[in-house]
């Protein structure tokens, strides 16, 4: 019980600073990019349900992230539905192909799982990039997934029409519902029975079996779950940049993302949010820098799995028990 | 409660075979357990006894033969399936979710393992976590629930295995050799363990190195060697048959047994 009250006072302290940002910090460029920030921190902590606390090293997230990106652009492209119905409707396709994907893996281990999730990303990139046949002519040649150009004009949620001159202050917030809602639902996740199940699979398969945990549909439970705001994500990600293109599958994004997990602190319920920001803030430090951003990206990673795999969460557990022993 | 196997068998093995590859681990073994009583295998390293308990309880089923729980044909169910019909193991290597708390460990059996959840709930529910701390009683460790698995001593994991196993309320318990590895003073611990799960009403089927042991806690006995059944009956027959005293305990070890039984029973 203590835990959870931790919890909720955690988040409740974060929520209450997030709020009152755009307000301390009103200008355009932190607010943008406290936006993207929020973005990549649901992805991070659906992410963290799959590697961290299943154990399970699918590499398929950002796939996910694209499949509910694409899905949004093309229900609003091909079929004119409106974004509040196209983004949830993706978050629901993105669970599907979670599942299959889920499915495909169930017989794999460790660093099979991951190239099989990085050989499935991959395959879809190259299908979107290389294919070049005019699907539609409306409006100028256009493959089916937009090719290498992408898919724009899908609609949007009505916020910029809204808020002409402070659109970018409404999807802020939209952001952070979005994330304390994603956020939320992981704790619920992570300290329930399903939370409980995935856990006992990845420390132990075969007793969890033999405990009445069935390994085939927790495996489904997992990604399903991980995959739904994922794909919410990849929708609000859509109508926020109001394109979507192959840059989604780009491996450097791939490495940021897993880059926040890790140096957050695996399997953690706040660590990824902190790696997200830590790791936001340090590229912005690095931005000057543009070819050597990738470079200190990876050295940064390196050393975290290295010198500290439980990442700046196992960092405070490590200095209360240094603390505690001098004592 | 003794005796009575053959009137209404609860576990009933019928020309039970296990083969990996050319290797035949168990071969055409047929035996029953009675509700209630307390079969206890003994047999050489390598005899298949491990092996016997993975065709049960499902991880690595059989090749050949029928297992029939409560009339119920389980030969070919999943491992969950088997422990929802009532069949909970213990395992011969300390096994356990070793990043959780011992509590959790435990609830995940309370959880789990009493019925299939076609669709879980959000939270564990008051049931489960009363079922679980009731387990860690029972065998002695309720103040041992919120140290993490991994960290506890050896005696606590095995102890911590039979609470996770009561936890699923079976009808059935297969304990791998419980006391490898302890103390006299702790295979005492373990063996107050076993009659209390016994009191409790659950069927066990117990394999064991340690004979002196095995001989107190069972009601019958069965020695397995290459696979197969070569003594099966009970213990005070044990050591008249002569098979059982050549291939596996010896005469030496026959003689400092008998004096033992004598003392103990006389
Ligand atoms: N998964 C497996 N694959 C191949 N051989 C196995 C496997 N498990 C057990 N065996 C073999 O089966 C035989 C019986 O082993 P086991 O059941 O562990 O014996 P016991 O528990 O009586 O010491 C041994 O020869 C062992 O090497
Ligand atoms: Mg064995």
């Amino acid at each position: 019980m203590k835990s959870v009250r931790r919890d909720i006072l955690i988040g409740l302290v974060c929520l209450a600073l997030a709020i009152a940002l755009p307000i301390a910090m009103p200008g355009r460029y932190v607010i943008t990019q406290s936006t993207l920030f929020f973005i990549w921190a649901i992805v991070v902590v659906q992410w963290n349900l799959v590697l961290g606390i299943s154990g399970i090293f699918s590499l398929a997230q950002m796939a996910l992230f694209a499949t509910g990106a694409y899905a949004t652009a093309m229900l609003g492209f091909y079929w004119k539905v409106p974004m509040l119905a196209a983004i949830p409707t993706a978050g629901v396709i993105t669970v599907a192909v979670g599942m299959l994907i889920g499915l495909a893996c169930l017989r794999l281990r460790g660093p099979y799982v991951a190239l099989l999730t990085l050989a499935i990303a991959q395959v879809m990139y190259v299908l979107i990039v290389n294919d070049t046949d005019c699907f539609t002519t409306v409006g100028g040649c256009m493959p089916l997934f937009g090719g290498v150009r992408g898919i724009g004009q899908f609609g949007d949620i009505g916020l910029r029409a809204l808020f002409p001159s402070k659109w970018y202050v409404a999807h802020y917030y939209v952001g952070l519902a979005l994330l304390a809602v994603a956020v939320t639902i992981s704790i619920v996740v992570i300290r329930g029975p399903l939370g409980l199940a995935f856990r006992a699979l990845r420390d132990n398969p075969g007793y969890a079996m033999s405990r009445g945990i069935s390994r085939f549909k927790y495996q489904l439970w997992i990604f399903a779950v991980s995959a739904f705001f994922t794909g919410i994500a990849g929708g609000f990600y859509a109508i926020h940049f109001r394109v979507v293109g192959p840059t989604v599958f780009s491996f450097s994004t791939l490495l940021f993302l897993i880059a926040m997990i890790v140096i957050g602190g695996l399997g953690s319920i706040w660590g990824p949010l902190l790696g997200a920001a830590v790791l936001m803030l340090a590229d912005e430090g690095m931005r000057e820098l543009s070819d050597y951003r990738n470079i200190g990206l990876g050295l940064l990673l390196a050393v975290f799995v290295i010198a500290w795999p439980n990442g700046l969460n196992g960092l405070n557990g490590w200095l209360q028990r240094s603390r505690a022993s001098r004592d | 409660m003794t005796g009575d196997a053959a009137a209404t068998p609860l576990l009933s093995c019928r020309h039970v075979g296990k083969s990996f590859g050319a290797l035949a681990a168990v071969r055409d073994l047929s035996f029953d357990v009675g509700a209630g009583e307390i079969l206890g295998i003994g047999g050489p390293n390598g005899a298949g006894k491990t092996t016997l308990f993975e065709v049960i309880s499902g991880l690595n089923p059989a090749t050949k033969g029928a297992i029939v729980l409560d009339g119920q044909d389980i030969t070919r169910h999943a491992p969950e399936q088997i422990c929802h019909a009532g069949v909970a193991r213990t395992f011969q290597l300390n096994a356990g979710f070793d990043s959780m708390t011992a509590r959790e460990n435990v609830l995940v059996g309370a959880y789990f393992g009493r019925s299939n959840r076609a669709v879980p709930t959000l939270r564990a529910g008051r049931a489960a976590h009363e079922a679980a701390d009731a387990a860690l009683e029972m065998l002695g460790i309720g103040d041992r629930a919120d140290k993490v698995t991994g960290k506890l001593p050896v005696l606590d994991r095995k102890l911590l295995m039979m609470a996770s196993a009561m936890a699923t309320k079976p009808k059935l318990l297969l304990m791998d050799e419980p006391v490898g590895g302890l103390t006299a003073r702790e295979v005492d611990r373990v063996m107050d363990a076993v009659r209390a799960i016994k009191a409790a009403g659950v069927t066990i089927i117990l394999i064991e190195h340690v004979m002196r042991f095995l001989v107190r806690l069972s009601d019958r006995m069965m020695i397995m060697h290459h696979g197969e059944k070569i003594f099966e009956g009970l213990p005070t027959k044990l050591l008249d048959d002569r098979t059982v005293v050549d291939v596996y305990l010896g005469q030496g070890a026959s003689d400092r047994l008998r004096s033992f039984m004598e003392n103990t029973h006389g």
